[in-house]
């Protein structure tokens, strides 16, 4: 090892960017597996075109000393296949910065990047086609490059490389092999190198998993019991049904594709009516086709968990892009006033608690349950601490069996309560035949339109989410920093990254500030109210152009003239330095 | 109707508690309120995926779905055509008075041409059926013949109960307020139950007759038509309901199954 007096760098940002079929994905890949060797923790982001192939394609990674769950505002590593690639990420580049560059099509556009980047170009995808005969391989030259010049050593690479082509069969394997031995060859003997030295900073080898949103949630479905799910494919929600598709099966459940939104949410439903612990995804316009079986399952008192993975709309809208303009759909959705209970993950590891949680709020309070994740949420990779199953709770709620329903002098369905949940029994339970049904209905699940009985089941529902809160049953906010901060931050979802290092930056230059990300958007919990109260200036931080998250909070009692918005809608990832820019006067709302 | 339905659960020999009536939107809405079963009250047009689900959750419940011709043929039609696709073991009975009876009478789309309001061609369920390669059960009965229906209940029951799939029956049931056809309909509705020359399990032979009647004028009823699956399943199907959840069963597989996620570092 050369003793170097470059700086050390423990956060590096990552972009390989060019057109779908690239490579992109799998040189992102190959150096994630590097560096997760190192002990970094890695996030991942997706950015692609929606479309089935080609199109501008790019993977983003991070590799950080820290658990962090979003990429920062600055790039340290560009490798770009084609010009767009220069030309998309050029603003990103810090100082210091190596950009990789394939100039096998063209030069390197000129008066792009920055002066203070260092630039290594070389023809990869002629390369591969003159010594391999395919320009596949190019991506494979520029692994090996780049590897190089990180300063990371052929062997691992090589075993990284082995790792994801294997399975490819050996002839590919040895010209990717190959390929990736040019690349280090032709790094070498430019004397390609960074301008810092990777340094990651975990010592000890903890366990950690890998996992996106979608998946750790699917998971924390199967664990918490659920056994039934039903869906329609959409991105970016698909994962979701992917994965129990494979999973659910060995655990005695079921999964159906079925024709479309409107069947899944409904078979859903049967599942849950017949006792099974049910479950739909969807993302922004699948939620919208779904809100008549949502309200469905409000009124008729039905545990239904479902997912809304958003992405940008309105309509169609930016299927790949992340937004967070369902909020007000999700919370405020649906025909007439009924309770739902809706959280909000920030992270992977949310992502399973909170399932877990919403099946069980879904059975103990007899409502529609919804998981409003956003795209980067459901769909970006991190490194997190493995899952606590050994402190995973089920809770069925006012469950009747045969025995207890005996006990009953007459079995009510909807039978009046203080807390507003009924007991209720499965089909086959003797004694305990049902009516449940969307209409208005009295006790025992007649329809009726009987006014006095309109009130008290109205009132009867509501009861639930007051018992919800005044119990503390909700899932509570995840707070960051200092007690007694100048500066609060609120967000949700993939807000939740962004608003971390955002505090420590601010922090950083003298700012005192907190963030809450609250776990439960509705009902607002109180203690959502009382962040608020604490600070002088707080900043809801969203990604939709409405401010629909604090127009939320200040309905729902907090003070909205100390609260100001940081919006983003343009269809990208929202950064810490946006949020920093905004609080320290630099910028503001978009 | 319901007498037929009653009377048919109770020669199956299913106990109330393993029933489950899924009614839709419109007058056959009601159903589930008459009948001594679990009864859930669905929204309209979505009987088929609410029913398939609960059936599917606990494949040992005798699932009923029943609703009408705007219920199953307007707003619902999409999950009929894929019902008959997937052919999950639940009864559907679809009451067919060829109007909107409970908004006032507007056409459906079962309504003949000669419907005040209508324009259009209507829908045939049973032609509907015959055309989905999976379908395996369709009959036809008629309000006015209350023992060829209660045996057709019984058939398509018995069809559902046994796991051979989707058992679509299609019930003529004038509407005495907006479209009474009770003065028509004898004279139209034709039984095919008696033909014995006739084969139901042949697509080609159910197609001959429904031609020859519909040349003649006439509506058939009975069963029209009934095969088996075309891969019969050799395990009983999965049941949801039947597993037990709590974690002291599952642990070292939930656990194992986490490992998938956890990541290579050397050491």
């Amino acid at each position: 090892m050369i003793t170097s007096t470059r700086p050390a760098l423990s956060d590096l940002n990552v972009i390989v960017a060019g057109q779908g079929g690239d490579g992109s994905l799998t040189v992102a890949n190959v150096i994630a597996d590097l560096l997760r060797e190192m002990h970094f923790n890695i996030y991942t982001e997706r950015d692609v075109m929606s479309r089935i192939k080609g199109g501008a394609a790019s993977a983003a990674l991070r590799a950080s000393r820290c658990e962090r769950y979003g990429l920062g505002d600055q790039v340290q590593l560009l490798v770009a296949f084609d010009a767009s690639g220069i030309h998309n990420a050029a603003e990103r580049l810090s100082a210091g910065a190596l950009v990789v560059y394939d100039d096998s099509d063209g030069p390197l556009p000129s008066g792009v990047l920055p002066e203070c980047v260092d630039v290594a170009t070389a023809p990869f995808a002629r390369m591969a086609v003159g010594e391999l005969s395919r320009p596949i391989y190019k991506s494979s030259i520029a692994i090996g490059f780049t590897a190089h010049a990180l300063g990371l050593a052929e062997s691992a690479t090589h075993d990284a490389v082995t790792r994801r082509f294997e399975r490819l069969g050996p002839t590919l394997l040895e010209a990717n092999l190959r390929a990736v031995d040019m690349g280090f060859e032709l790094a070498r003997d430019r004397n390609a190198q960074a301008s810092y030295e990777l340094q990651a900073g975990a010592a000890a080898a903890k366990p950690r998993l890998e996992i996106s949103g979608n998946d750790a949630l699917a998971f924390g479905f199967l664990v918490a019991g659920g056994r039934f799910f039903a869906g329609y494919p959409i991105t970016p929600a698909t994962e979701i049904m992917l994965w129990l598709d494979k999973h659910l099966p060995r655990f005695g459940g079921i999964v159906r594709q079925v024709e479309d939104e409107l069947a899944a949410v409904n078979m859903a439903i049967g599942a849950a009516l017949a006792g099974v612990r049910s479950m739909t995804a969807t993302s922004s316009p699948g939620f919208a086709l779904m809100q008549e079986g949502i309200s469905q399952a409000g009124s008729g008192e039905i545990p239904l968990v479902v997912v809304n993975v958003q992405r940008g709309g309105p309509s169609t809208g930016l299927p790949t892009k992340p937004e967070q303009s369902d909020l007000e759909m999700i919370v405020y959705g649906g025909n007439g006033e009924y309770p739902r209970i809706v959280l909000t993950p920030g992270d992977p590891s949310d992502c399973f608690t909170l399932a877990v949680d919403a099946c069980n709020l879904a059975e103990r309070f007899q409502c529609p349950v919804i998981l409003a994740l956003d795209q980067p949420t459901g769909q970006n990779m991190a490194t997190i601490p493995p899952f606590d199953l050994d402190n995973v709770e089920i809770d069925r709620g006012k469950r009747l069996d045969a025995s207890s329903i005996a006990q009953l002098d007459v079995y009510k369905r909807y039978a009046m309560t203080a807390d507003g949940v009924s007991p209720y029994a499965v089909p086959a339970t003797p004694g305990g035949l049902f009516l449940v049904t969307g209409n208005e209905h009295d006790e025992f699940g007649r329809v009726s339109t009987n006014a006095g009985n309109r009130v008290r089941m109205v009132e009867k529902r509501q009861r639930k989410l007051d018992q919800a809160m005044a119990q503390g049953q909700l899932p509570a906010g995840r707070c960051v920093g200092e007690p007694g901060a100048e500066v609060g931050l609120i967000g949700v979802g993939a807000m939740f990254g962004p608003l971390t290092e955002a505090v420590e930056r601010l922090s950083a230059q003298g700012v005192s500030a907190a963030l809450l990300q609250p776990r439960t958007v509705w009902p607002v919990l109180p203690e959502t109210i009382e962040f608020v109260r604490q600070h002088q200036r707080v900043y809801v931080v969203e990604q939709n152009s409405t401010a629909q998250l604090r127009k939320m909070l200040v309905s729902e009692g907090a003070d909205g003239s100390r609260i100001e918005s940081v919006l983003r809608f343009d269809g990208r990832p929202m950064r810490a330095g946006t949020i920093v820019d905004a609080v320290l006067g630099e910028g503001g709302a978009q | 109707m319901l007498a037929g339905l009653e009377a048919a659960l109770a020669q199956c020999g299913i106990a109330k508690e393993d029933v489950l009536v899924v009614a839709g939107i419109g007058c056959s809405g009601t159903l589930q309120n008459y009948v001594e079963a679990n009864g859930y009250h669905a929204l309209h047009g979505r009987v088929l995926p609410t029913a398939a689900g609960a059936k599917l959750a606990n494949p040992d419940l005798c699932v009923v779905g029943a609703g009408g011709d705007g219920d199953g043929l307007a707003i619902g039609v999409g999950h009929l055509v894929h019902a008959f696709r997937t052919n999950p073991s639940i009864v559907y009975l679809l009451m067919n008075n060829s109007t909107y009876g409970l908004t006032k009478g507007q056409p459906s789309p079962t309504s003949q041409s000669d419907y005040s309001g209508a324009r259009d061609m209507p829908v045939d369920p049973i032609k509907l059926g015959l055309a989905m390669p999976g379908t395996t059960f369709l009959a036809r009965g008629y309000s006015g013949a209350p023992d060829q229906l209660s045996a057709l209940t019984s058939a398509a029951i018995t069809h559902a109960s046994e796991g051979r799939g989707f058992a679509f029956l299609e019930i003529l049931s004038p509407c005495v307020a907006y479209n009474d056809r009770y003065t028509e309909w004898p004279s139209r509705v034709v039984s095919i139950d008696d033909d014995a020359s006739y084969d139901s399990a042949d697509p080609a032979a159910v197609a001959r007759m429904l031609d020859k009647q519909a040349a003649a004028g006439k509506t058939p009823s009975g069963l029209i038509f009934q095969r088996e699956r075309g891969s019969t399943p050799s395990e009983p199907p999965p049941s949801p309901a039947a597993v037990v959840i709590d974690l002291s069963s599952r642990g070292p597989d939930y656990a194992a199954l986490m490992e998938t996620f956890q990541v290579r570092a050397s050491a």
